[in-house]
């Protein structure tokens, strides 16, 4: 027999299962890498990333792109092995080191089955120790880059995102450029400025390892200290960078892509560096005016008003300063009606802040969340990776939940007056100029630019 | 219904697969069943517009959905004392969508998909190339010809009446396969599930795919077509028809794809893109598709200014070329599919979309414990004898993307 059921309201939720998640252990090794880790056992999995100072922030100008190009290049072969057969080597293992180069620092990750991690580890340290970069991968790889590069300013959504970087950090500041560098900078490379960048950047000081998975906590160290311990070369110490952004300028860009059946739509100031008291303030703030699908932004521009299949708020917090961004895809005839939305949301937040109702449910998703981004070994690897990227304690991720939980009205108002800044946000529409110019510019949304790449 | 249990973390996945995809559309609603799913978001009797999401998120999960050719699925991963919500809310667009659709959502929701389009294909550098190697692969009466975005004007074209008739015929619970993974106990997660879906009423049987199902085997004549594009960089694509994912020959698909494409070692990767440098990327991959013939892609990037007749030949020859395979590269695309599958299996969320996966369309959840050791039963033979016979000439669409002139 069935039982009746009552559909007319939600049902209650069950009794609530606590979820823990342990802190990583520490150690450091003599030469400065620290090594963090932590053990679990439901796949048999490893996951891996080694943390290296050496991010585009590192670089100097003129040489744009340097970092990443290192990045690429560092699987072109070892002093041991051609490129072909390291990959060769690591693939026989079912797996394949990935390296991503952001502002902050350079990653090498994998993951790879429990009982190849040895294996996996030598050629992990081959690789950064003891890289060839070969002349000829070096140059293979910058005509991929200059290749991709090109790719980058033809594709509307990633031209809106380097141009509103563009427009909102000053020119002296490396996040006023595209990541991976211009034309110019990446075609100037040679092989020599390569190998001389990861010299200087591929160390251990100031570095970090992470392993998250099927492990045995007491050989952690021993492994590492096997692979990476007579790695000794000391790291020059970080550039100094000016300030990131000058007096907030309010303008409008147009990019001009004739024909173009959409625009992008970008609306961006600069934000707080990562590590802030009140980070976790801002992210339910942010949750609140446009990080989810129920979203204040989300819910006028899509769901009351189909002017886009979605539009997002974020906060990228980097070291040296962050940028708060608002990006959306509309159709050409609603460009004008939807950043005019958009831009009334944002004064309206910054004006009256959230209610207590969206507050707290900002927070109980926020929390509520935290069990699924800390699920599987890769994802936690990669979180405590960011503890050292960015000098943040051991446990920073850990306590992520109790903080979000502690987010008041008060906090998250402050947040939304403070780091929500209609008055110095700047403009940015990858679209049909021709047809969009007129009805933006009696938004009076600042002096308007075009110009056509 | 399956029921995978696993209580290491205190969250549970629901997922949801309908047994209806683009290839259930007819002629004149192209784009239609994605648009549906869209719907699927807009309330039902007991769920106002916005609540859905807004439950979900509340509780700390996090959900979708998506449409494919031969399926559509709804997802949500949250807090394993939420299950009941998601049961509720599940059950409650099964059994009760119908009175809570009116022409505003459905305006609201074109609106919505027609700018998905714009975002995916039309505004989008290549944007439109599956749309035409689908067309180039599958005749007219085939259910993969089109695509499961639609054009534009079926898209306007969508009535509220199709959205009655789509859901009496396809949403009925003897179209549907629920899996649950994560922390429950089974027996209770199995009487709250007959709780809340045990009182919805099967429905008709399912109507037959329209069209031609199987085509045989072979893509046609080599005929090029070439797109003049606003696109950055030649691109040539390579396509044709192989055994559906249903097929044990599917097995095999994968290993030669992988041989082909996957990692640094693979034969595109080191001859095409390391080697010879006639490339910028090369991929190749075999959709999971079941209806009739599944599709095989293959595509080639070339650098700025390179003549498409020397990419067509590059990637034209790596295909033929594997009909000689090295027992060490089949030993390697293995060793990478069994890490791939652990990390798979290891998200509660895409545990429960294979599981419903194996379910819905080969009719077994179980099948997918025994994936990789199908995957290591592929031979040097059986990856030369597909090559052979699936990417030689008689079965290859070839589509040219060059960037206009005034680029």
């Amino acid at each position: 027999m069935r039982a009746p059921v009552d559909r007319s309201e939600p049902p209650p939720p069950g009794p609530i299962r606590p979820f823990q998640l342990d802190p990583p252990s520490a150690e450091v090794l003599g030469n400065g890498l620290r090594i963090r880790f932590l053990a679990r056992s439901q796949v048999p999995l490893v996951s891996g990333c080694l943390v290296l100072d050496a991010g585009e922030t590192g670089v100097a100008p003129g040489a744009e792109g340097l970092a990443v190009l290192a990045g690429d290049a560092l699987q072109g072969g070892t002093e041991r092995r051609s490129g072909v057969e390291f990959a060769e080597a690591m693939e026989r293992l079912g797996t394949a080191f990935s390296v991503s180069t952001g502002w902050d620092a350079a990653t090498v990750t994998f993951t790879c089955l429990a009982d190849r991690l040895d294996e996996v580890l030598l050629y992990l340290s081959e690789a950064v120790r003891l890289p060839a970069y070969p002349d000829d991968e070096v140059a293979r790889v910058r005509e991929q880059r200059l290749a991709a590069i090109r790719q980058r300013r033809m594709q509307p959504s990633q031209l809106a995102d380097d141009e509103i970087d563009r427009v909102v950090f000053v020119k002296e500041h490396p996040y006023h450029r595209p990541l991976s560098g211009t034309a110019a900078s990446v075609g100037a490379a040679t092989p020599e400025a390569v190998r001389a960048f990861a010299k200087e950047a591929y160390v251990p000081d100031r570095g970090g390892f992470v392993l998250v998975g099927d492990l045995d906590p007491g050989e952690v160290l021993e492994k590492a200290e096997t692979h990476f311990g007579g790695w000794s070369d000391t790291y020059p110490g970080r550039r100094a960078l000016p300030a990131a952004t000058g007096p907030a300028l309010r303008r409008v860009v147009l990019v001009h892509r004739p024909g173009a059946v959409q625009s992008e739509i970008r609306i961006g100031h600069s934000a707080p560096a990562r590590g802030a008291a009140n980070e976790e303030a801002i992210r339910v703030a942010n949750t609140i005016f446009g990080g989810a699908f129920t979203s204040r932004l989300n819910l006028n521009l899509r769901e009351e008003n189909g002017f886009t299949y979605g539009v997002r708020s974020r906060f990228a917090l980097r070291r040296n300063g962050g940028a708060f961004t608002i990006g959306a895809a509309t159709a050409t005839e609603v460009t004008a009606a939807a950043l005019r939305e958009a831009m009334g949301e944002l004064q309206r937040f910054h004006r009256e802040g959230p209610t207590e109702e969206e507050v707290s449910r900002a927070r109980d998703y926020l929390a509520g969340i935290f069990p699924l981004q800390m699920e599987t070994t890769a994802q936690l690897a990669s979180r405590v990776a960011e503890t050292l990227i960015f000098d943040l304690p051991d446990d920073h991720h850990v306590q992520a939940r109790e903080r979000i939980r502690s987010v008041d009205l008060g906090a998250a108002a402050e947040a939304s007056a403070r780091h929500f800044r209609p008055d110095d946000a700047a403009v940015v529409v990858v679209g049909d100029a021709d047809r969009i110019q007129e009805e933006i510019e009696a938004l009076g949304l600042g002096p308007v630019e075009r110009f056509q790449p | 219904m399956i029921l995978a249990p696993d209580s290491a973390t205190p969250v549970v996945a629901v997922n949801l697969w309908y047994g209806v995809g683009s290839r259930n559309e007819t002629p004149g609603r192209t784009g239609f069943a994605h648009l549906f799913e869209h719907m699927m978001f807009q309330g039902s009797e007991n769920v106002p517009k916005n609540r859905h999401f807004d439950l979900v998120e509340r509780a700390g999960g996090s959900l979708n959905a998506s449409t494919w050719f031969d399926r559509t699925n709804y997802f949500e991963t949250l807090p394993s004392h939420f299950l009941d919500l998601a049961l509720w809310l599940e059950s409650d667009r099964m059994g009760f969508l119908l009175p809570a659709m009116t022409s505003e959502k459905l305006e609201n929701q074109r609106s919505v998909v027609l700018n998905e389009r714009s975002q995916r294909y039309d505004n989008q550098p290549y944007g439109d190339w599956d749309e035409r190697i689908q067309a180039l692969v599958f005749p007219p009466d085939h259910p993969y010809q089109h695509t499961v975005i639609g054009s534009r004007e079926d898209i306007a074209a969508a009535t509220l009446d199709d959205v009655e008739s789509f859901f009496r015929t396809f949403y009925v619970p003897n179209n549907a396969v629920l899996t649950l993974a994560g922390d429950f106990e089974p027996e209770h997660a199995l009487s709250r599930v007959e709780a809340w879906f045990g009182g919805i009423p099967r429905g008709a049987a399912i109507p037959p795919i329209p069209g031609r199902l199987d085509p045989g085997p072979g893509a046609g004549a080599p005929e090029r077509v070439v797109v003049e594009a606003e696109v950055p960089l030649p691109r040539v694509i390579l396509a044709g028809r192989i055994p559906p994912a249903s097929d044990p020959e599917f097995w095999v698909a994968d290993i030669a794809t992988s041989i082909l494409s996957d990692g640094r070692a693979s034969r595109l990767y080191r001859r095409l893109v390391r080697e010879r440098r006639v490339a910028k990327d090369a991929t190749a991959y075999a959709f999971p598709l079941t209806t009739g013939r599944s599709l095989f892609v293959s595509w080639i990037t070339g650098y700025p200014g390179a003549d498409p007749a020397v990419l067509e030949d590059a990637l034209a020859g790596e295909l033929e070329a594997l009909a000689e395979v090295d027992p060490l590269e089949v030993q390697r695309a293995v060793a990478l599919a069994e890490t791939r599958f652990i990390r798979q299996v290891e998200q509660l969320s895409s545990r429960a979309d294979l599981l419903s996966m194996y379910e819905q369309l080969f009719g077994d959840a179980a099948l997918l414990l025994e994936e990789v050791d199908r995957l290591r039963e592929v031979t040097v033979d059986q990856v030369r004898e597909f090559a052979a016979t699936h990417f030689g000439r008689e079965n290859r669409a070839i589509l040219y993307y060059l960037p206009k002139e005034s680029n």
